[in-house]
């Protein structure tokens, strides 16, 4: 049922993105409800964390940085692909609108991205006893930040002219060949990897794969607010940028 | 416990400062979108 949930709100999540995004300026009212929404999950996620969720009996309390962990994963994948579908869209219509949604995707993945690299260690040392291994699944994940840390400093160098959005459209769209490279990454070490395995329903007690459900969607549309007030900036830039050419060019 | 604590803090402190971040760049875009208009 949590996971049926999870599916259902990473759709709704991503249906309401691709819908703001077609008029981002006159629909953006609706974030306010969007991040009421996530804000009202937060503290019924942490209740479960707390309150609900067992102690691991191996690890014990730190086992519960699992449910932070796990949560930024979904906002991650589901950013970059954001950024192909906007860098796809833009390539065929070259309507800045799609242009909007990529950098906006890129941007708040690489965030959550960056909170997966930055919680990952603080949960290795004390279960691993390293901060840090040159495994596949964190080199891989850590190169997947880099590719994406790139497109947003790309951006950022050379905002506003079509070939830059041409270039970095197709940058962010074979970008995203890397995503099945670090999800699958643990399988494909065939176990020489400290990281544990993707964690599935069946794997997990019921009470622990409820509260990580319950983050997953809480991320999710902590994450969608977020890439909603990012459209919204880039729409307002843009707007910006074209009076400008409008008042030079006159 | 200290860990856990760490883990949380670090998550809502990112989040927390992005947003805030995104605040004051709408701000700024919105001073200059009606400055150039």
């Amino acid at each position: 049922m949590v996971s049926g949930a999870v599916i259902l709100s990473l759709a709704a999540a991503l249906a309401w993105l691709i819908w703001l995004s077609r008029d981002v300026e006159a629909r953006i009212a609706t974030a306010r409800w969007t991040g009421l929404f996530a804000l009202a999950l937060v503290p019924v996620w942490l209740g479960l964390v707390i309150f609900y969720a067992p102690i691991e009996e191996n690890q014990g309390i730190i086992q519960k940085i699992f449910y932070v962990h796990t949560g930024a994963i979904v906002p991650t994948y589901t950013g970059f692909l954001l950024t192909a579908v906007g860098g796809i869209g833009w390539l065929r219509t070259r309507s800045a609108r799609w242009d909007h949604l990529a950098i906006a995707g890129a941007e708040v993945g690489v965030v959550f991205c960056s909170l997966m690299l930055v919680v990952g260690p603080l949960w290795a040392k004390p279960a691993w006893g390293h901060w840090w291994v040159w495994d596949l699944r964190l080199t891989t994940t850590l190169m997947l930040w880099f590719i994406y840390v790139a497109y947003v400093f790309l951006r950022s160098f050379a905002f506003g002219s079509d070939t830059s959005r041409t270039f970095t459209a197709i940058y962010g769209i074979a970008g995203i060949a890397a995503i099945p490279f670090v999800y699958f990454a643990v399988d494909l070490a065939q176990g020489s990897t400290m990281h544990p395995s993707n964690p599935t329903r069946e794997g997990l007690p019921p009470a622990m794969g409820q509260t990580a459900g319950v983050g997953l969607i809480t991320f999710v549309w902590i994450f969608s607010w977020l890439v909603a007030r990012r459209m919204e900036i880039a729409a307002l830039e843009e707007r910006a940028l074209q009076a400008h050419h409008a008042r030079t060019s006159a | 416990m200290g860990w856990v604590l760490a883990a949380y803090g670090v998550t809502a402190a990112v989040l927390v400062g992005y947003a805030l971040q995104l605040r004051a760049a709408r701000r700024a875009a919105l001073r200059e979108s009606q400055r150039r208009s």
